[in-house]
């Protein structure tokens, strides 16, 4: 087993009153799984990923990834831990517009301390794996958005991370460049990667081995 | 990691290129500053560092005492050294040494004249008892034990002796003034490092007894002090400061002259630590050409680095807040990647250190243009080769690592605290805008340009004060100028002054010595017996013919001007005659005074004037003639006729050439009296071009501070600009709508700076005796400058982007 959420409450204080984001939830991911969270905007998707990506803080339950109990962890020690195991992939591509592709991908290894030739390795061999060593010196911008997610996904797993997180990663494309960065996804879950993530569409969905579904924090 | 962290440091700063040259150019300004005031500082403090027992050595100098006030002089009476070593102990070397200013030295062998050679004086052994000099040949022992004795330093051996080894110098004979002979018996190493100890040439004392070169040991008593006479001690060291100091106050307690007693005036003896004798003012060095460093110039030279460094980080913190939403994401993004807090605050201190090298490297060279710009307020030793050392060096770094901090922290701080999720979901401006903080540092900098700016104006409004106040006298169209001493002859005199004379352009020529106003003074106790209690004072005494009231327009109220050049006769001031109890000029005619035993009369009364500058005030002063003595007036004064600036350099022509007639070796010096009036204000006029220097800087730097600060702002609310332009707001209400969130800052600045500038002008005022008023309209105007300014820089801002197309920036969005 990769991860469990067990009992999870998540609310904010507005006026005096509790409002839910998240419900009562119960997950138990295993290695290997391919899971799709839908639900409508506000229904606690994104929510519900942050803390699974350990981003966020919940208010009440208990969560487990590998041996450890998030909750009880202290921030550096969860950092730490999603250093290691966990990669991000998100819509807006989020990648840092003074750096190259080749930099930007090699940004998580600068904070995982390997040495420079491990460095250079791992990034040829991502480069390489995505098809993108001709545009390893270009800047992001000069990149258009189905490239730019592909870097996204490069640099989420560059650290080979045992879980993907990935937040609409097809929503700011075409349909022709989403279904090729879905295609990769199962290609990565087919390698053993564990992947989570969080889509508006139908279609997408059916790339996931299950799809939870949530409405207004609460699983469905 | 690093390298990643430069790389991206340095394509932020080319992204923004505006930001990063504010911020760069303004912290290079402070710290230039630093750099050139750091430098005069660390000058001053690193003089006679390195003397063994530097702690040990003392110069003793005098004070005297008087109800007019303390006056001081280097010197001590000659005795005091003899008396010092029978009657103190503890005390491991005494040396008496005398000053002496030879004409010239001439080397017998090659018959070759040196003129003028300085530094010069009698020493005996003593000296290098309490100095410790590196013999290059001769003996410390012997060297100095018989009359008509050299020792050279290797400078001066070089000089005289190009080309000779220092062993064959011994013995080599030298004349003084054509009439002092004397023989080489070693010579010394230069101190290598900084130093007021500055001798060249050491005559053995005993040359000083039997010469009559100066007169000072043989007319020597305990009553009579002369600034040539020098007295340096070296105190073992398990002596305390405080028994010689007892034992000082003893001497001058036993030796006091009962005349002085009677006027209230006291004698003290001073100890001067070797390692304060180049601050104190008191007591100058020896190294005339050089001004005494004061420490309170120095501190309020520090402070001004001190505040234009700081206005310099406080752009930095401001700017990089403000920019703090465009780095959010970047955060964001390394955050979720796994980089820490720690490792963004270094990030952030490391961008922070990068701009600061370059704002070094930058200031670097700024401060050697700041070196040649303010060369002549710079000590001549102080070159840009001080850069070089090792301590200089070690300060700049340990600086700029200061510099970092101060200016990289809070932000750095304030950046990493962003929240991943908050950043990635653009929550970020609301909640973390540390507006507020931005606002105090802004109204900060706005205080100390403010404050600059009215200090300004009233230093500068005080010296055309000082320079247009009435002295007393005519100054405009008047010079002087004075025959050398040394070869002043009567018959010579008259040659030069039937010369002068006869030049058209000169209307009035007198001989006298000082002008009405100069820094020379001489003065006498004098006594009037005339009312019930005796009247004890200190006269000044001024000299001159009967041309020379004339001449500088002074007014006789009363009597007549002195008429015999055989009896002594006074002309009294207004201020002496209030002093003595007169209300009416004519009163005083004919009353004595008495001085040195010797009655003399009061026979004229004239206008009060200043005799020196206006910082001081008016003191009893008498006008008189030859007075008897054999005195033959040395000096020229002259007022010229139908002159003006284009005649000028004929008549000054003219006048030298009827000078070259009668003195050929001397060089002609013609002092115009507005001249030496201007020299009065030296000190307040280089106050004021420092002012003026530290104003501008400071107004640029908190300019290009607001004007990155406004960019900003604007920059952030182009939506809002654009909705309001959409529902039709004018170009000037957004101009109102945008200005004035800054000029309330510039306005609380004002409130804040006016008390601080009013109560620090006040308390420089108060050194002056005639000073001008604090006047209303000062502050006024420079409220209204520094308004204008921050009005001017929105301005320009504001109306670029109001004038952009409100569509565009709608759309954007």
């Amino acid at each position: 087993m990769l991860l469990e959420l067990n009992n999870i409450y998540k609310w904010v204080q507005s006026g005096g009153q509790k409002i839910f984001l998240l419900k009562d939830i119960n997950l138990k991911v295993e290695e290997g799984e391919f899971i799709s969270i839908m639900g409508p905007s506000g229904s606690g998707k994104s929510t519900l990923l942050n803390i699974i990506g350990m981003l966020d803080v919940f208010n009440e339950g208990e969560y487990h990834f590998l041996e450890d109990s998030v909750h009880s962890l202290k921030e550096k020690h969860r950092s730490n831990l999603y250093k290691q195991y966990i990669g991000f992939v998100f819509q807006a591509y989020h990648l840092l517009d003074e750096l190259t592709v080749y930099e930007n991908l090699e940004m998580p290894l600068l904070y995982k301390k390997y040495s420079s030739a491990e460095r250079k390795a791992l990034v040829a061999d991502m480069l390489d794996k995505f098809n993108i060593v001709g545009k390893q010196k270009l800047f992001p911008s000069q990149l258009s958005g189905g490239q730019q997610q592909l870097v996204g996904i490069a640099r989420a797993l560059i650290s080979s991370p045992k879980l993907i997180l990935a937040d609409e990663p097809t929503g700011n494309l075409n349909s022709k460049q989403g279904e090729e960065i879905m295609e990769i996804f199962k290609e990565l879950n087919k390698d053993g990667v564990t992947i989570i993530q969080v889509t508006h569409s139908e279609k997408n969905a059916t790339y996931g081995s299950r799809t939870l579904n949530l409405l207004d924090g609460r699983k469905v | 990691m690093i390298k990643n962290y430069f790389k991206i440091a340095f394509r932020n700063l080319w992204n923004n290129k505006l930001f990063s040259l504010i911020k760069i150019s303004s912290l290079a300004i402070g710290l230039s500053v630093s750099f050139v005031i750091g430098l005069m500082v660390y000058y001053d403090f690193s003089f006679d560092k390195f003397h063994p027992d530097k702690d040990h050595i003392y110069r003793i100098t005098t004070e005297f005492v008087t109800p007019e006030g303390s006056f001081y002089n280097p010197g001590v009476s000659y005795p005091l050294g003899a008396g010092l070593q029978e009657n103190a102990t503890g005390i491991t070397a005494v040396s008496s040494f005398l000053t002496t200013y030879p004409l010239h030295i001439k080397n017998t062998a090659t018959d070759k004249t040196f003129k003028n050679p300085d530094f010069v004086i009698y020493a005996d052994k003593e000296f290098f008892n309490v100095f410790t000099y590196k013999w290059l040949a001769g003996s410390k022992d012997t060297a100095l034990d018989n009359p008509n004795q050299l020792v050279l330093s290797e400078k001066r051996a070089k000089k005289y002796f190009p080309n000779t080894a220092y062993t064959d110098i011994i013995g080599a004979n030298m004349v003084y003034n054509d009439t002092i002979p004397v023989k080489i018996s070693g010579v010394v190493a230069n101190f290598t490092e900084r130093t007021d100890i500055v001798f060249e040439e050491f005559i053995s004392l005993r040359t000083a007894r039997q010469s009559d070169m100066t007169s000072v040991v043989l007319s020597s008593n305990w009553n009579n002090t002369n600034s040539a006479s020098q007295l340096f001690i070296r105190t073992d060291k398990n002596t305390r400061a405080a028994d010689v100091r007892l034992a000082l106050h003893k001497l001058a307690d036993v030796h006091k002259d009962p005349n002085e007693v009677e006027f209230g005036n006291e004698r003290k003896f001073y100890m001067q630590p070797l390692q304060e004798m180049h601050f104190d003012a008191n007591y100058y060095t020896f190294d005339f050409d050089e001004e005494t460093a004061s420490k309170s110039v120095l501190i309020s030279l520090g402070c001004i680095a001190l505040f234009l460094l700081l206005l310099g980080s406080i752009n930095f913190i401001n700017l990089n807040t403000a920019q703090a939403t465009q780095r959010a994401k970047e955060i964001g993004i390394r955050k979720t990647l796994g980089g820490s807090k720690k490792q963004l605050i270094y990030q952030f201190l490391g961008e922070t250190f990068l701009l600061t090298v370059c704002a070094a490297i930058v200031s670097v060279a700024l401060s050697f243009w700041l070196l040649k710009i303010f060369e002549e307020y710079i000590p001549v030793g102080l070159t840009s080769e001080l850069f070089a050392e090792p301590i200089v060096i070690t300060s700049i770094i340990l600086l700029l690592i200061l510099v970092t901090f101060l200016s990289g922290f809070y932000p750095a701080l304030v950046l990493s605290h962003f929240k991943p999720i908050a950043v990635l979901k653009n929550q970020i401006v609301a909640a973390n805008d540390k507006t507020s903080v931005r606002k105090y540092l802004t109204v900060f900098q706005f205080v100390i340009a403010q404050v600059f700016i009215i200090a300004t104006l009233l230093v500068g409004k005080q010296i055309s004060f000082l320079l247009q106040k009435d002295m007393g006298f005519k100054t405009e169209a008047i010079a002087s100028f004075r025959a050398p001493w040394y070869t002043m002859t009567p018959e010579k005199q008259q040659r030069l002054l039937a010369k002068v004379e006869a030049i058209p352009e000169v209307s009035t020529i007198s001989l006298a010595e000082s002008p009405p106003a100069s820094f020379s003074t001489s003065a006498t106790n004098v006594s009037y017996f005339g009312n019930d209690v005796p009247v004890h004072t200190e006269l000044q005494l001024l000299y001159g013919d009967k041309n020379y009231l004339e001449l500088y327009g002074i007014e006789l109220l009363a009597g007549r001007k002195q008429n015999n050049d055989n009896i002594k006769e006074y002309v009294i001031n207004e201020t002496y005659l209030r002093l003595l109890g007169f209300t009416n000029p004519e009163d005083a005619i004919g009353k004595m005074i008495k001085s040195d035993g010797e009655e003399h009369q009061i026979v004229g009364v004239i206008k009060d004037f200043n005799q020196r500058s206006l910082k001081t005030a008016i003191k009893p002063l008498a006008f008189m003639g030859a007075g008897g003595a054999n005195r033959s007036f040395k000096t020229f004064h002259i007022s010229f006729a139908n002159v003006n600036g284009e005649n000028l350099p004929v008549t000054t022509k003219k006048l030298e050439s009827a000078w070259n007639e009668v003195y050929t070796d001397e060089p002609f010096e013609l002092v115009f009296m507005d001249s030496v009036i201007k020299r009065f204000y030296s000190q307040e006029r280089k106050t004021a071009v420092l002012l003026n220097w530290a104003t501008g800087l400071a107004i640029v730097i908190s300019c290009l501070g607001l004007l990155g600060l406004v960019v900003y702002t604007t920059e952030r609310r182009t939506k809002e600009i654009g909705i309001r332009k959409v529902l039709g707001a004018s170009l000037l209400e957004l101009n109102v709508l945008l200005s004035k969130e800054f000029l309330s800052l510039v306005a609380i600045a004002f409130v804040l700076a006016a008390p601080i500038a009013y109560f620090g002008l006040d308390y420089w005022l108060q050194d002056f005796a005639n000073k001008t008023k604090l006047s209303w309209w000062v502050f006024a105007i420079s409220g209204i400058a520094m308004l204008l300014i921050a009005l001017l820089i929105m301005g320009v801002r504001t109306y670029i982007s109001s004038t952009r197309n409100p569509v565009k920036s709608l759309r954007t969005e």
